[in-house]
């Protein structure tokens, strides 16, 4: 085994609960850098929560997160995050390249204001998602492909080596679609690490390398040939698997 | 009396700014009657502040008022957390039995001083020049001006260092939290503030006026702008507009100023709500009346396209018979056809229409779309 290889992302026996109730239970992640993982899983099955435990967001009632071999706190400057898009306010009253640079606040670190250079970064993130021609559109009148695209751009700006995305492709049209898709091997390509809450099987085999079963506990996680079998997703799924093979 | 007026009106316009500020915020993060809750809750604190230090002008008051007001937001979030009470009753749980220590307090143990509810209530504009800040003999103005002035100054202070940190935090909190800026700092932070505005803006306005200076200026603001900073700078002066006016109103007709000012935010706010563009109601309205005749429009090019050329066509675009053929009102057919001619989508001959290359043009645009 190459255990002497950092991982991106280390989660080690990592337990969730809300009051009583489990979210997560007893999850060993493992992701190596340089690789697009999916986490599927059904609705309820912890993938949102597994992403904001990474972040810190929710605080684990036992288990252990690593980041390149450091805790979350001390590797904040080298993750990316895209929210739900749901989970914010699009009637906040902003526009477009505004979001965008909220991506640079936190190399900007307490009370220093973004300014020239800061608005330039948001603007060539703004080009890599096609969206440079919507910069001071208030963000109320965007679709929901251009909000996602926006969500991009802003992680982009944050310039980071791993990227931790929430349903990215939730409610797009089909060009922002493959827009998404492209970005993301792009950021691959470059050696970053991109981790995807996903939720169209369909597509798993065509857009990521890896994949995660999540249901609560991990059921497998690993190369997409290797662990996205049928088995492992019956047993991720339980019966309601009528569409696949 | 000219002084009075305009210590009046000074006392008003510095309050008004003071609370529009933080007001932004509490719009935005849609926690407006969280002020209301303040507003009232902090009799208890004023009281027993009152109690230790025996004098009505400690600024120690305001600091137990402030400390009562952050607890009513502390105590109202721990009740929402046990997701047994929602937000709204959890505010109305809170706030009423708080004030009413306070108001059990004063009838108690208090009976003899001054502290009565119409006071709480409204406030004593009116009276707040005669109290006066004297340093060594000189008269520097009336002390609700000083305080007011002062928390303005910190409201300011507050919101210039951490505006990027109140706009990330109000507008994307998780994010906010993963890139390391502390939301429930901030939360409290400007918690902490709101219940100072609300403490000092309370002794000069009342807890009335003090909800409709917070929610007021700031909610017409958001029907005027899309960019935060303006929207702080709009509320500003939309909250000394509602000041000076609303003073001037009560003076005309002998009433409460408070009352005034209070009433004249509403009426500020229905105005631009009406005649704002884009969003406003007029200009809704005149959008769905010209999206109405475009409809109708768009209905005759397509009925005349879909028949063009065919044998019936002579008479699906007769001008007599066209109302039974779209089942319309004959007024209603008649404006609908004057409004194509007028846009030419159509054109008249005798007693036919015939579609204009503008008109094909649209008819298939729609049949496309």
């Amino acid at each position: 085994m190459e255990a002497s290889e950092p991982k991106a992302i280390e989660v080690t026996d990592l337990t969730v609960a809300y009051q009583d109730k489990p979210v997560l239970w007893d999850i060993d992640l493992d992701v190596p850098p340089g690789v697009l993982l999916a986490i599927v899983g059904p609705n309820g099955a912890g993938k949102t929560t597994l992403i904001k435990a990474v972040l810190g967001l929710v605080r684990p009632a036992a288990g252990n997160v690593l980041i390149y071999d450091k805790p979350y706190e001390a590797q904040r400057r080298i993750v990316g995050y895209v929210p739900q898009r749901g989970s914010v306010d699009w009637d906040f009253p902003t526009n477009v390249l505004d979001v965008v640079t909220m991506g640079c606040y936190g190399a900007l670190g307490w009370i220093r204001r973004p300014g020239r250079k800061e608005r330039e970064l948001a603007m060539q993130a703004l080009e890599q998602v096609g969206m440079e021609a919507y910069t001071t559109r208030q963000i109320s009148q965007l679709s929901g492909g251009q909000q996602q695209r926006v969500f991009l751009a802003r992680a982009l700006v944050q310039d980071a080596t791993v990227y931790l995305m929430d349903e990215p492709f939730q409610g797009v049209d089909a060009t922002t679609e493959r827009a998404i898709v492209t970005l993301l091997q792009k950021l691959r390509a470059d050696g970053k690490t991109v981790v995807v809450v996903h939720h169209d099987l369909q597509t798993v085999a065509d857009y990521f390398d890896w994949v995660m079963l999540l249901n609560i506990r991990r059921i497998a996680s690993g190369p997409v040939p290797e662990v996205f079998t049928s088995d492992n997703l019956r047993e991720t799924y339980g019966g309601r698997l009528g569409f696949m093979k | 009396m000219i002084h009075a007026h305009l210590d009046i009106q000074l006392i008003a316009i510095v309050t008004a700014v003071a609370c529009a500020l933080p007001g932004v915020f509490l719009v935005l993060r849609r926690m407006t009657l969280m002020s209301d809750a303040i507003s009232h809750a902090i009799l208890p604190g004023i009281v027993l502040a009152f109690f230790l230090t025996e004098s009505l002008s400690s600024p120690l008051l305001i600091l137990a008022a402030a400390g009562t007001g952050v607890l009513t937001v502390l105590f109202v979030e721990l009740l929402q957390r046990t997701k047994l009470v929602k937000e709204d009753a959890a505010i109305g749980l809170t706030f009423p039995a708080l004030f009413s220590i306070g108001v059990i307090l004063i009838s108690r143990f208090a009976g003899n001083v001054h502290l009565d509810m119409d006071a709480v209530l409204l406030g004593e504009l009116a009276y707040a020049p005669l109290n006066r800040l004297k340093v060594f003999g000189y008269d520097l103005g009336p002390v609700a001006l000083s305080v007011m002035g002062g928390i303005l100054g910190l409201n300011l202070v507050f919101i210039l260092l951490f505006y990027k940190e109140l706009k990330l935090v109000t507008f994307d909190a998780s994010l906010a939290a993963a890139l390391g800026f502390a939301p429930t700092l901030l939360h409290y932070g400007l918690m902490t503030f709101v219940s100072v505005t609300v403490v000092g803006a309370f002794d000069a306005v009342g807890s009335i006026l003090v909800v409709a200076l917070i929610a007021g200026p700031p909610a017409t603001a958001y029907l005027m702008t899309d960019k935060l900073s303006r929207m702080l700078i709009l509320s500003a002066i939309i909250g000394s507009v509602n000041a000076v006016s609303g003073y001037w109103v009560a003076f005309l007709f002998d009433v409460s100023i408070a009352g005034s000012i209070a009433t004249m935010t509403l009426l500020i706010f229905c105005f631009i709500f009406l005649v704002v563009p884009n969003r406003g109601l007029i200009a809704i309205a005149r959008r769905h009346a010209r999206q109405k005749w475009e409809f109708a429009q768009t209905m005759l090019v397509i009925h005349l396209f879909n028949h063009e050329g065919l044998p019936e066509a002579e008479a699906e675009s007769a001008i007599e018979g066209l109302h039974e053929h779209l089942s319309w009102d004959p007024s209603f057919t008649n404006q609908v056809v004057r409004y194509a001619l007028h846009n030419r989508c159509v054109s008249q001959t005798e007693t036919q229409l015939t579609l204009t290359e503008r008109g094909r043009a649209v008819a298939q645009q729609a049949l496309v779309e």
